[in-house]
């Protein structure tokens, strides 16, 4: 039974970071700059590590499941990274950052290739636990998502507004998500698990319902003023 | 893109007027007159203006450019800076 209320939350986990990834690819879509693929790549890497995590729980089979939180670990790392290099990058859009972020994403193409590869492919090497790797891993995602939440906090507070609020909080929630479980992972913790998963529903719903209520309540630029930087 | 949107826009709120003035894009946008041009050949081709009988953001451009509002909206929602 509690297995199945967790393979519930990771389902749904992904089916918003799914959802979400259609919202997010926008930025792309209409810019034309490839600095903000990261952000739709991030929330793909986001849902397919909740898949893998379901999977995991809902398998038997000890090998599938110790491969499928392997590859949760790294996918979930991959993800925060995509995102946080967007946030890094999306300041900048001169010629040489534009090749700077060129060349970061294929350095992170090929760090994600040979990570997998690591892990799976045989000969494997001797890699420490799983429990310490994801402790570490966890400390990794902690780091990233809290420059993203700062990122985006560092903008609220720039141009404080009601409507620039939500996405700092949704990103802060993540943190407190990965850090319970860190907490989680450290000593075991029952309620710190349970409220990792509480909190990143959380903050996956505040994503969903401001990406909604943005696109929903469409609005014409031309009645809020011209398209300037002023605007963003 | 960005130039795309902004075009647009000035197109639109310039619609108002009795008559749209190439020159009058081109000191808001800050572009030169033959690179204009050029975007003006592309926004027609893409059917989101138009220049006959006069100069106006055609439906699909005006779809367009409440879409583009949004995006820029979001993004700001975001934290993420366009520039």
């Amino acid at each position: 039974m509690d297995n199945l209320v967790l393979i519930l939350a990771e389902v749904v986990s992904a089916i918003i970071c799914f959802i979400l990834v259609r919202f997010m690819i926008k930025p792309y879509q209409y810019t034309g700059e490839s600095r903000y693929f990261g952000l739709p790549l991030g929330f793909v890497f986001l849902g397919i590590s909740y898949l893998f995590m379901g999977f995991a729980l809902f398998s038997d089979t000890l090998i599938f499941i110790e491969d499928m939180k392997w590859l949760q670990l790294l996918t979930q790392a991959f993800a925060f990274a995509f995102l946080a290099v967007t946030y890094y990058f999306s300041k900048q859009s001169s010629e040489r950052k534009r090749l700077l972020w060129q060349i970061t994403f294929a350095g992170m193409i090929v760090a994600l290739v040979v990570s997998y590869l690591i892990v799976f492919v045989p000969p494997t090497f001797v890699l420490p636990s799983y429990k310490t790797v994801d402790e570490y891993f966890r400390i990794f995602n902690i780091i990233l998502a809290l420059y993203i939440s700062l990122q985006a906090l560092r903008s609220h507070a720039m141009k404080p507004g009601h409507k620039t609020i939500w996405f700092p909080l949704g990103y802060v929630l993540l943190v407190f998500s990965q850090y319970s479980l860190l907490v989680w992972s450290l000593d075991s913790s029952f309620s710190a698990f349970v409220g990792a998963h509480v909190l990143r529903l959380m903050g996956l719903f505040v994503f969903l319902f401001v990406s909604f209520h943005t696109f929903a309540s469409s609005t014409d630029v031309t009645t809020k003023g011209k398209v300037s930087d002023e605007e963003v | 893109m960005k130039i795309y949107g902004d075009v647009l826009f000035i197109i639109k709120s310039e619609a108002r007027k009795e008559k749209v003035v190439l020159t009058h894009i081109q000191l808001k946008t800050n572009v030169p007159f033959d690179r204009l041009k050029l975007y003006m050949g592309e926004l027609k081709e893409l059917g989101l203006i138009q220049d006959e009988p006069a100069l106006k953001l055609t439906e699909k451009g005006q779809q367009y450019l409440r879409e583009y509002g949004s995006v820029l909206d979001f993004m700001k929602r975001m934290g993420l800076a366009y520039s």
